[in-house]
C-alpha cells in the first residue's frame, strides 16, 4: 500500500486462553490503508486474536508491531498516546448503557481534547451523520436497535480521527441490508480517512466486498495469509469448503432420532389444543 | 515420592485449609491495591468532581428516605425496649442517654452502611459488572479511560461524603424516635429527655461514630465496586449469573466486614 496509514505486523504470535495455546506462531503483515479481514469459523480465535492485538488479554508469545511500535514493549504512556489512534468497535458496539448517543461519541473528546463544548458537539453531529443517526443523538443504547448500535460503536471509534480501525464483527446479527450498508461505510471511511481497517469476520459475503487482504485461521493454525484474489483461487480443500460454504458430512446425520411420545409430557396439550393439523 | 493413602487422607484438611488461606490472602491482597487504586485515581482523575456529583445524588440523595425510614423506627424501638428496662429500676430519666448513646456510637454507623450495601453497594456491582460482561470496560480501556478513575474513583469520593451525613442524619431522627415512643407514647419527660441526650453526648462518641462512616464507606465501596469489576474471573457464574452471584457476594461480604470492623474499631475508639 502507498497509504502513510500504518501496517500491522504479526510475528510468531501464539494467543490461548487460561494458560492453553489456541492458535500458534502466527505471522502476517496487515497493509496500511488496506482493509484486512481476519476469516475463520465460530471459536477458532478470531476475536481472541483481536483481544491480543489490542492487548486486552495477554499473548502467550511473539510480538506485534503497531507501525513501527512493538504493543507488547511499549511503555504506559506511550501505548496510552497509541490508544488514542485507534478505532474499536466491538461486536455489540459496547456502548455505554447510562449515557445518550451524544455523550457516547463525546466521550472521547471530552476525555483526551481541550475542545470547546460547542466544538465537540460539532464533531460529535458530524461523526454522527457519518453513519446516520444524526437524528438520535437523544437516544440511550437500549432504545436502538443492534445495526443502530454497531453504527453508533463506529461513530465513537472514529471520533478521534483514528489511524487504525478494528471492528470485531461488524456484520454479524445484522440483517443482509444492514450489513451490506455496513460494508459500504467502511469501504467509504477507508477512501475518506485512508486508515488501516482491520475486520474480525465470518460473514463471507463481507469479506468479498470489503477485503484487500486475508487472514484465515482455524485448526489451530495459520490456514491463509494474503490478498483476497489469491484466496479465492485456492485449492486447499479446507478453504475451498469453507468459502464454498460446503459443510463435512457428520457420523450423526446417519443416526434415527427417536421422536418423543406425547404420553411422557407433563400437560397433555393434544387434549387441550387438539390436533394442530385440524381447523 | 508418591504419598501413601492414609497419609493422604490426613494431609486432606490441612492442604483444604492452605487453599481457603491463599485463596483469602490473595483476595485480601487483591482488595488491597484496587482501594490504592481507586485512591490515587481521586487525585489523578481530570473532571472528578463532575462524576462525583452523580453519585453522591445516587448514594447519597436518593438514599435519605430509606435511611430516614429506618433512623425512625431504629430510635423508637431502641426507645421503647430501653423504658421498659430503664422503668424497673425506677430510672427512666436516663432514656434520652441510652437512646443517644446507643445510636451515635454503633447504631448508626453501622445500620446506616448495612442499609447502604444493600441499596447502593448491590447496585456498584451490578453496573460495574454488567459493564464488565458487555465489553464496556473494554471499551473505555481502548478509549484510553481508564475504568477505576472513571468509574470507581467518583462512586468512593460520593461514598465518603455520604456515609457521614447519612449517618448523622440517622442519629438525628433515631433520637427524635426516641422521643416519640420514650417520651410521646409512655410519657416520660420531654426535658429531661434532651437534658440527657445534651449532657451525655461527648465529642468523642460524635467523632468516634463519623469515623466509623467514614471506614464503612470505603469498606463498602471498594469490596462492592471490586466485585463487580473482576465479574469475569469468577468461577461460579459467568454472563448474566456471575453478575448475580458478584452481587450476592458483595453485599454479604460488605455486611460482614462492616461488623468485624465494627468491633476493631469499637475496641480501638473506646478505650
Amino acid at each position: 500500500m502507498t497509504s502513510s496509514a500504518p501496517d500491522i505486523r504479526i510475528e510468531n504470535l501464539t494467543i490461548g486462553y487460561g494458560g492453553k495455546p489456541i492458535i500458534e506462531d502466527i505471522n502476517a503483515t496487515l497493509p496500511g490503508g488496506g482493509v484486512s479481514v481476519i476469516l475463520g469459523g465460530s471459536g477458532c480465535g478470531k476475536s481472541t486474536l483481536l483481544k491480543n492485538i489490542l492487548k486486552l488479554n495477554p499473548a502467550m508469545g511473539g510480538s506485534v508491531y503497531l507501525g513501527k511500535h512493538n504493543i507488547f514493549t511499549l511503555k504506559k504512556k506511550a501505548f496510552s498516546c497509541l490508544k488514542q489512534r485507534i478505532g474499536v468497535l466491538f461486536q455489540d458496539g459496547a456502548l455505554l448503557g447510562a449515557l445518550n448517543l451524544f455523550d457516547n461519541v463525546a466521550l472521547p473528546l471530552r476525555e483526551h481534547t481541550k475542545l470547546k463544548p460547542a466544538e465537540i458537539a460539532e464533531v460529535v453531529k458530524a461523526k454522527l451523520s457519518l453513519v446516520g443517526l444524526e437524528k438520535f443523538v437523544d437516544y440511550f443504547p437500549n432504545e436502538l436497535s443492534g445495526g443502530m448500535r454497531k453504527r453508533a460503536g463506529l461513530a465513537r471509534a472514529m471520533v478521534m480521527d483514528p489511524d487504525i480501525l478494528f471492528c470485531d464483527e461488524p456484520t454479524s446479527g445484522l440483517d443482509p441490508i444492514n450489513s451490506a450498508e455496513l460494508d459500504e461505510l467502511l469501504l467509504e471511511l477507508k477512501k475518506r480517512f485512508e486508515m488501516t481497517i482491520v475486520v474480525v469476520s465470518h460473514d463471507l459475503a463481507s469479506m468479498q466486498a470489503i477485503a484487500d487482504y486475508v487472514l484465515v485461521l482455524g485448526k489451530g493454525k495459520t490456514l491463509f495469509n494474503g490478498s483476497k484474489e489469491s484466496l479465492m483461487a485456492t485449492d486447499d480443500v479446507y478453504l475451498r469448503q469453507f468459502l464454498d460454504r460446503k459443510g463435512e458430512k457428520r457420523e450423526s446425520s446417519r443416526i434415527t432420532m427417536p421422536h418423543l411420545d406425547p404420553s411422557v409430557m407433563r400437560m397433555d396439550c393434544n387434549k387441550l389444543l387438539g390436533d394442530l393439523d385440524n381447523n | 515420592m508418591p504419598q501413601s493413602v492414609p497419609e493422604k487422607t490426613i494431609m486432606q484438611p490441612f492442604a483444604f485449609l492452605g487453599k481457603v488461606s491463599l485463596n483469602i490472602l490473595g483476595e485480601a491482597g487483591a482488595i488491597c491495591i484496587f482501594l490504592f487504586e481507586a485512591i490515587l485515581h481521586v487525585f489523578s482523575s481530570l473532571g472528578i468532581f463532575t462524576k462525583t456529583i452523580k453519585e453522591l445524588y445516587f448514594i447519597g440523595v436518593r438514599s435519605i428516605t430509606v435511611i430516614s425510614l429506618i433512623g425512625l423506627f431504629t430510635g423508637m424501638v431502641v426507645g421503647l425496649q430501653t423504658y421498659y428496662a430503664l422503668s424497673k429500676f425506677g430510672s427512666e430519666g436516663f432514656l434520652g442517654a441510652a437512646v443517644a448513646l446507643s445510636l451515635v456510637r454503633e447504631l448508626g454507623p453501622v445500620l446506616t452502611a448495612i442499609m447502604l450495601t444493600g441499596r447502593a453497594g448491590s447496585s456498584m456491582t451490578a453496573e460495574i459488572g454488567v459493564m464488565r460482561i458487555s465489553e464496556q470496560i473494554d471499551a473505555l480501556e481502548l478509549m484510553d479511560i481508564n475504568p477505576m478513575s472513571y468509574l470507581v474513583s467518583p462512586k468512593l469520593l460520593a461514598s465518603l461524603i455520604s456515609f457521614p451525613i447519612l449517618t448523622a442524619l440517622f442519629d438525628l431522627i433515631g433520637i427524635a424516635g426516641g422521643y416519640l415512643s420514650g417520651v410521646a407514647l409512655l410519657g416520660g419527660n420531654s426535658g429531661v429527655y434532651f437534658h440527657r441526650v445534651c449532657t451525655s453526648l461527648s465529642w468523642e462518641d460524635i467523632s468516634a461514630g463519623f469515623t466509623k462512616s467514614i471506614v464503612f464507606a470505603v469498606v463498602v465501596c471498594i469490596v462492592c465496586c471490586f466485585q463487580g469489576y473482576f465479574t469475569h474471573f469468577r468461577k461460579d457464574g459467568k454472563g448474566a449469573e456471575g453478575v448475580s452471584q458478584a452481587t450476592t457476594t458483595a453485599v454479604v461480604m460488605s455486611c460482614v466486614m462492616v461488623l468485624v470492623t465494627d468491633y476493631i474499631l469499637t475496641s480501638l475508639l473506646f478505650q
